[in-house]
């Protein structure tokens, strides 16, 4: 990379290496690569908000308010560069998705209108039927459970649902550490966990609505 | 084929700022009840003063003979003229004529005809012979905050940032920033007022963990929930209701006074009355923060004078149920911020009514510990803006830096009328997000795209934020089309948004700038009714889906059948046609869950009848034809 400043190699950082402009960044960089970080699925939590932290000091836009107009536009797009690498990288399920799609596959929405996917090229994962049943049963209980303003039935769904979800996660991070690892069996998982978390986002607002007080197990539901 | 730019993110630096000389910013808390200014001197936030107050009531009298008076010279005035002085002017900034906030009880405005061409209040003033804006007036507040910072640094002012509410939306936003641009500022940055005090007590307390910042202002309610560590401010979520605040303590404790004194509870529709009363209630409220009982005395014009006690259990009693509604903005905001009560280490008090007892009580018993206040929480959010200032016309301090988020989540009308999110709240900016579209019809020459902002899921339930086209494809068949759509939402939460089909190149864009104001109270009924609505909006929304799906593959199906019914093998046709037939009786009822399941049979039963279409069109694209020539073909047999 030529320096857009200087006009000499920058390097590869987020800086240049002579006259320490900002760079813009590599759109075709992938997150870990971003990061500085190896593109495994098990990743070190506070290591990766460390780096997050430190390169947002470097990063943000605040930083360069009066710079001129070229270093304003690469800081604003390595840091929403930087900010979208950190909400997927930083929760495990997204970052499996994420992984799974730097293989091709993508793992995709429950629904496929206004995108391409019903019509071929990113076929949607098929959702079988017994996760259907699955979740309907449990959309029932929690429905019921609302009507009813049973809390407690509430939490017991919610805890039952994040236990299961859990379980499946177990296997994801298992299965990336297989090699090599069975990609479609982790995709199907994957599936799983959407509806499960689907099913968990419900059952938070309805909780909200019928728990007496902020204070409870609203934290450790995030 | 005319080819329209690529807006993208080519200019972020646009609606920053200029270049800013060093040191001459300050930080401007433009509140509902009062105003303040403040700046960095020497390394330290201080509120500027005059005549020994930093508090400049947010008041403006319009008088008959063309002067404007701001400030307690005109809340005294506000009696004798109630309609010609206007006061919380803040809470009808960026909002329509149509408004709920204007026709509320006890309003003693007069509202100037509103007009198609500009849909927003104005006030009719000085005597009914001028109209004002609310940034009008607003920025007769902001000259005369201006004046005094100018007086204190001897000379012009290079930029100020002025505090919003976290859950002001981009009309709101706008109209501040209207608004200190006819004050002749260079508005440097909105900043968030809950993240303004999180920074004022960040740096002068050097506080580090996870705090939630509860602002209870005149009238707006926020909270913030903000991570802070090693100089680095992220603010985790944030919520509120900003239609919420003081002022509506004023008109609960007003209520109760007009029917103590037999009195209709609009006044009688004489706003002298309504502002001698909610000034009255004002009185009491204030005094029964340090006074367990007081006497309230009402002066009735022609003289006459209404005198009774309040009691602080009274007040309480009164004031409870609007402070109850703080209730569920915290809670959601503690899950977005993913984080348990328990997991705070500290919650910090701003704006006035923070200082009545019963809401420390209440904050106390909500998040489980005593509330922070160490640092005035009148002045503490205007300290903050000044500390911001500072940063930005100074390029950072070190290794300070303020990591702000998205209070309400942007998204795209999809067909069906539900709300495609492509950024969600509380994602932090500067941030960006990049979907791909289809088309919906056979031989669809455009895009109309729909920017909405919102919790809900039906577009009907959100606040509209522009519209723009994107023409110029050529026909082809649903499906075919790829739209790719861009949104970037810059460090000022300023939304651009970018339009691209891939095969044609046909580009268009727009920097979204709200043009209109809110009906009714719509940021509180949305928020609201994100709770209300969760389950229904969630089944609406997945019905709808479904149902939209399904008519998309009914339609497709159907176009196949009749155009290559050459080739179809054996008993396939009938089995298609069972397979449509259920569908269609799926979709006559409101499971969704069974719509699905009528769709997936039907694409497995037309699966490789798909396949084999799609190899006949990829053979005569391979045999060298243009792409657009094979889609006539393929929807002209």
């Amino acid at each position: 990379m030529i320096c857009w400043s200087c006009q000499k190699a920058a390097g590869d950082g987020m800086l240049c290496v002579r006259c320490k402009a900002v760079q813009p960044p590599d759109s075709k960089a992938d997150y870990f690569r971003v990061f500085g970080i190896l593109t495994t699925f098990d990743v070190d939590a506070v290591d990766l908000e460390k780096r997050y932290k430190e390169m947002t000091k470097v990063l943000h836009p605040d930083r360069f308010a009066r710079a001129d107009p070229q270093a304003r536009r690469a800081s604003l797009e390595r840091s929403v560069q930087l900010n979208e690498g950190w909400q997927i990288l930083k929760d495990p399920v997204r970052r499996a998705e994420y992984l799974l799609s730097l293989h091709g596959i993508d793992v995709g929405e429950m629904s496929g209108v206004g995108r391409p996917g019903n019509s071929g090229e990113h076929a949607t994962l098929p959702v079988p039927q017994v996760l259907l049943m699955e979740v309907l049963e449990l959309r029932e209980a929690l429905a019921e459970a609302h009507a009813a303003k049973d809390v407690h039935e509430t939490e017991a769904l919610i805890a039952q649902v994040r236990g299961r979800l859990g379980k499946v996660m177990d296997d994801v991070a298992k299965g990336f550490l297989a090699s090599p690892p069975d990609l479609s069996t982790i995709a199907a998982r994957l599936v799983t966990v959407r509806y499960y978390r689907r099913f968990l986002d419900e059952a938070r607002i309805l909780w909200e609505e019928d728990a007496p007080g902020a204070k409870g197990k609203s934290g450790d539901a995030g | 084929m005319p080819v329209e730019a690529l807006f993208g993110i080519s200019e972020p630096g646009e609606s920053q700022v200029k270049q800013v000389c060093k040191g001459r910013a300050v930080g401007i808390d433009l509140g509902t009840t009062n105003s303040l200014v403040a700046m960095v001197q020497a390394g330290q936030a201080v509120c500027l003063r005059e005549g020994g107050s930093a508090l400049l009531p947010s008041v403006v009298h319009y008088a008959a003979d063309g002067s404007v008076i701001v400030g307690q010279r005109a809340r005294e005035l506000a009696f004798g003229a109630p309609r010609d002085t206007i006061a919380s002017v803040k809470r009808f900034m960026g909002r329509g004529p149509d408004d709920a906030e204007a026709s509320r009880a006890l309003t003693p405005y007069r509202f100037a005809a509103g007009s198609a061409a500009e849909p927003v209040v104005r006030f009719s003033v000085a005597g009914g012979t001028r109209e004002v804006t609310p940034m009008e007036v607003s920025a007769e507040i902001l000259r005369v905050l201006k004046t005094r910072a100018e007086a204190e640094l001897g000379g012009e002012l290079d930029g100020v940032v002025i505090t919003v509410p976290a859950y002001f939306d981009d009309g709101q936003r706008q109209a501040t920033r209207d608004a200190g641009r006819l004050a002749g500022l260079e508005v440097m940055r909105l900043l968030n007022e809950p993240t303004a005090a999180a920074l004022a007590y960040g740096l002068d307390k050097q506080a580090e963990g996870t705090f939630a910042v509860f602002d209870l202002g005149g009238g707006t309610f926020d909270i913030s929930i903000l991570k802070l560590e090693g100089g680095v401010f992220e603010v985790k979520s944030t919520g509120g209701d900003s239609a919420l605040g003081g002022d509506d303590f004023d008109r609960a404790v007003a209520g109760h006074l007009l029917q103590s004194m037999g009195l209709p509870a609009d006044a009688g529709g004489d706003p002298s009355v309504a502002r001698a009363v909610l000034d009255a209630a004002r009185r009491a409220k204030e005094a029964l923060t340090t006074e367990t009982e007081t006497m309230v005395s009402v002066t009735l014009p022609l003289g006459k004078t209404w005198q009774g006690g309040l009691s602080r259990a009274e007040l309480d009693d009164l004031v409870r149920p609007v402070l109850e509604r703080c209730g569920p903005p915290v809670r959601r905001a503690i899950r977005d911020a993913g984080i348990a009560v328990d997991g705070l280490s500290g919650v910090i008090l701003v704006g006035g009514a923070t200082r009545m007892p019963i809401v420390r009580r209440f904050v106390a018993d909500l998040f489980g510990k005593e509330p922070l206040a160490d640092i005035d929480p009148d002045e503490v959010v205007a300290l903050g803006a000044a500390i911001q200032a500072d940063l930005l016309a100074t390029g950072g301090r070190g290794d300070v830096v303020l990591m702000d988020v998205v209070p309400l989540s942007l998204g795209l009308e999809m067909m069906g009328g539900v709300t495609e999110k492509l950024i969600h709240r509380n994602t932090t900016v500067p941030c960006g997000a990049v979907q791909t579209f289809t088309t919906y019809a056979d031989n669809q020459t455009g895009f109309d795209l729909h920017v909405v902002q919102g919790e809900r899921e039906l577009v009907a339930d959100c606040r509209s934020l522009a519209r723009f086209k994107l023409g110029g494809i050529p026909p082809m068949t649903a499906g075919m089309a790829r739209l790719k759509v861009t949104f970037t939402v810059d460090a000022d939460g300023i939304l651009s948004v970018a339009a691209r089909e891939e095969h044609t190149g046909q580009e268009a864009s727009i920097r979204v700038k709200p043009s209109y104001g809110l009906t009714d109270d719509e940021v509180e009924r949305m928020i609201r009714d994100s709770f209300d609505h969760a389950n229904d909006d969630m089944g609406a929304r997945l019905l709808a889906v479904e149902c939209v799906e399904a008519d998309r593959i009914l339609g497709a199906t159907h176009v196949a059948l009749s155009t290559s019914a050459d080739l179809l093998v054996e008993g396939e046709g009938k089995a298609i046609e069972a397979a449509m037939t259920t569908l269609e009786s799926a979709k006559a009822g409101t499971n969704h869950l069974a719509i699905r399941g009528a769709i997936q049979a039907l694409d497995e039963v037309s699966k490789e009848f798909a396949r084999r279409r799609m190899n006949v069109a990829l053979e005569q694209n391979v045999r060298g034809q243009a792409l657009d020539a094979v889609e006539k073909k393929v929807t002209s047999k």
